[in-house]
């Protein structure tokens, strides 16, 4: 294909820049706050360049709420965990077990993720109240993962549809239970797929904040929650805001990135020959 | 492989003819603690919801509840907060995925037509960042810039010698501001939808039109449009959703205000269920919402199906 810029690509290129820097600006902007001393945010006309070697913010925002990033973190991890623990069985009978209503049942699971989360916030809460889960690391696990499964198994589901019918079926000849074809073929089989299934899950979980709004209240609040306190009555530190958002985004970024490794295609290439 | 090991020694396992070893049992071990899981997360919240919403009832005291019927519907039904609130939520999903669906359509023809130049795709990139930023933390950007002393929004429209714009500070405004929040954060990922769409037309399809002498708009109606229209309309359907959800944003910049202004329906169910323990308000709300939820997904989902037999 032709790569070379041509006069009318101009009309197009000009309209793509403005909107990336719409796109870009408002974060850009916010990120440059981070570091920038109380002075320097609040200033007007504005600082526009900070100095990159001023980290106090972030300091001051690590050491006085650390044990609510590490909250959110194992809420986060648990419920990927649990999310896959119990999805990956359920897609793989879906897919594999022929059985009456199969296809209902997997459109149930689907149809599950239409539910609005405010329309389970009063059970749910009255339920963990009752067997002592609120404002608790488990507690929250339940919900991020219950929340996350039917997308998970459905996304499960397209995976392990790609290992190769012939491979499970020789695999049953030679008398393997489902336990075993799940455990010895599929599963190292759709390895990348679980892979991008995780980061969805840890994604999705990071972000939450409703659920975690109502969910917790001291012990197990987590990075969010604390986050949108920062905009409450009096004094709005700015700076604060900035630097937490910038450590809010890092672990999906990194998350991705490390998962990025495993997410490999083509590893079932010439498990079979037509 | 790993594969190629255990068929060696599974078959003197399954020679043991234990329940444990039976097929239909293992299946449905492997999919029961799901739906169990689902079932409590789900149908269970969903009675318990429907329950609550006909009696009178405080989250502080649950023990004390008061069967009155259909009263919190009614109540809500004519409480202005609540028809606000179904009012923006109604008119943010209608003007901003409709605003979405227009410019991620420019945008997309303007990505496609740039796809020969290698580099364009870094600034794809860039421009897909606003979804992926935590709900949560666009409130934040958005209150910093938009802020009314500090703002570099003001300071920049100052300069030009316009504004101040009052931002989230006055009733029109502060919806409009929420309006292009969304479009902001959401036409990205309608314009991921759209490209693909367009991608998939066969360039032979335009050479053909092209020799036919057809205009822009003709292209447009007849061959992009039919093109696109099912992968649209998926996208439509979950952005509805996640305007039936909208909650995240709109707590952090404007809590529903200035007064009622941007009042929206999760944030109204929210409210009543944990700010005022009204859970039988609150739940009647949910209620709505999920019905409202379920009218539109199964109709749009019929829909889909429709445009995909075609």
């Amino acid at each position: 294909m032709n790569s070379t810029f041509r006069l009318r690509d101009v009309g197009p290129l000009v309209l793509v820049l403005g909107f990336v820097f719409i796109s870009v600006a408002p974060i850009l902007w916010l990120t440059l706050g981070a570091f920038k001393p109380t002075a320097d945010i609040i200033a007007i006309p504005p600082v526009w360049i900070p100095d990159f070697t001023y980290l106090q913010n972030f300091r001051d925002v690590l050491t006085q709420f650390w044990p609510f990033i590490v909250n959110s973190l194992v809420a986060t991890i648990g419920a990927t965990i649990l999310a896959l623990v119990l999805a990956v069985p359920t897609a793989f009978a879906l897919v594999n077990h022929r059985f009456k209503g199969r296809e209902a049942l997997a459109d149930w699971i689907l149809s599950t993720r239409m539910m609005p989360p405010i329309a389970a916030a009063v059970p749910l809460f009255v339920i963990f109240r009752g067997v002592g889960l609120l404002d608790s690391l488990p507690g929250l696990i339940i919900a991020y993962a219950g929340f996350n499964l039917p997308f998970a198994v459905w996304m499960t589901m397209s995976f392990v549809r790609r290992v190769p019918k012939e491979l499970i079926e020789a695999a049953r000849l030679e008398g393997c239970t489902w336990w075993q074809v799940l455990k010895d073929v599929v599963l190292p089989l759709s390895k990348s797929g679980l892979a991008a299934v995780a980061t969805f899950v840890f994604i999705f979980a990071w972000n939450e904040f409703m659920l975690a709004l109502f969910l917790t209240t001291r012990e197990a609040k987590t990075f969010p929650v604390v986050i949108s306190s920062f905009v409450g009555t009096g004094r709005v530190y700015w700076e604060y805001i900035a630097a937490a958002s910038i450590i809010q985004c890092l672990p999906p970024v990194l998350f991705t990135f490390f998962m990025q490794k495993h997410i490999v295609s083509g590893v079932t290439m010439g498990a079979v020959k037509d | 492989m790993a594969y190629a090991v255990s068929m060696t020694r599974a078959p003197k396992e399954a020679t043991r003819r234990s329940f444990l070893h039976d097929d239909r049992f293992q299946m449905m071990v492997f999919i029961a603690p799901t739906c169990i899981f689902l079932a409590l997360l789900t149908i269970w919240p969903f009675i318990y919801s429907v329950y609550l919403s006909l009696h009178a009832v405080k989250l502080t005291a649950m023990q004390r509840a008061v069967f009155i019927g259909l009263d919190n519907y009614i109540n809500l039904l004519t409480d202005p907060l609540f028809l606000r609130a179904m009012l923006n939520t109604g008119m943010l999903a209608v003007t901003s995925i409709t605003c979405e669906i227009v410019i991620a359509f420019v945008i997309a023809k303007a990505f496609v037509s740039l796809s020969h130049l290698k580099w364009v795709n870094g600034l794809r990139s860039l421009f897909m960042i606003p979804m992926m930023v935590t709900p949560l933390i666009v409130g934040m950007i958005f209150s910093y810039v938009f802020n009314p002393v500090l703002g570099i929004a003001n300071y920049l429209l100052g300069g030009v010698g316009l504004g101040p714009v009052p931002w989230f500070g006055g009733s029109t405004a502060a919806m409009i501001s929420i309006l292009l929040i969304n479009i902001w954060q959401w036409t990205p990922f309608m314009m991921l939808l759209i490209m693909a769409g367009l991608l998939s037309i066969r360039a032979d399809l335009y050479e053909a039109a092209r020799v036919d002498g057809a205009k822009w708009h003709h292209v447009m109606r007849f061959l992009e449009i039919p093109s696109i229209k099912g992968i649209v309309l998926l996208g439509v359907i979950l952005r509805i959703i996640d305007t039936l959800r909208f909650f995240d944003v709109v707590y952090v910049t404007t809590r529903g205000g200035p007064g009622d202004s941007t009042m929206v329906l999760t944030l109204y169910a929210y409210q009543q269920n944990f700010q005022f323990f009204q859970a039988g308000v609150g739940s009647a709300a949910a209620v709505i919402i999920l019905v409202i939820s379920i009218v539109i997904t199964t109709f749009a989902v019929k829909l889909l199906r429709r445009i995909e037999d075609e």
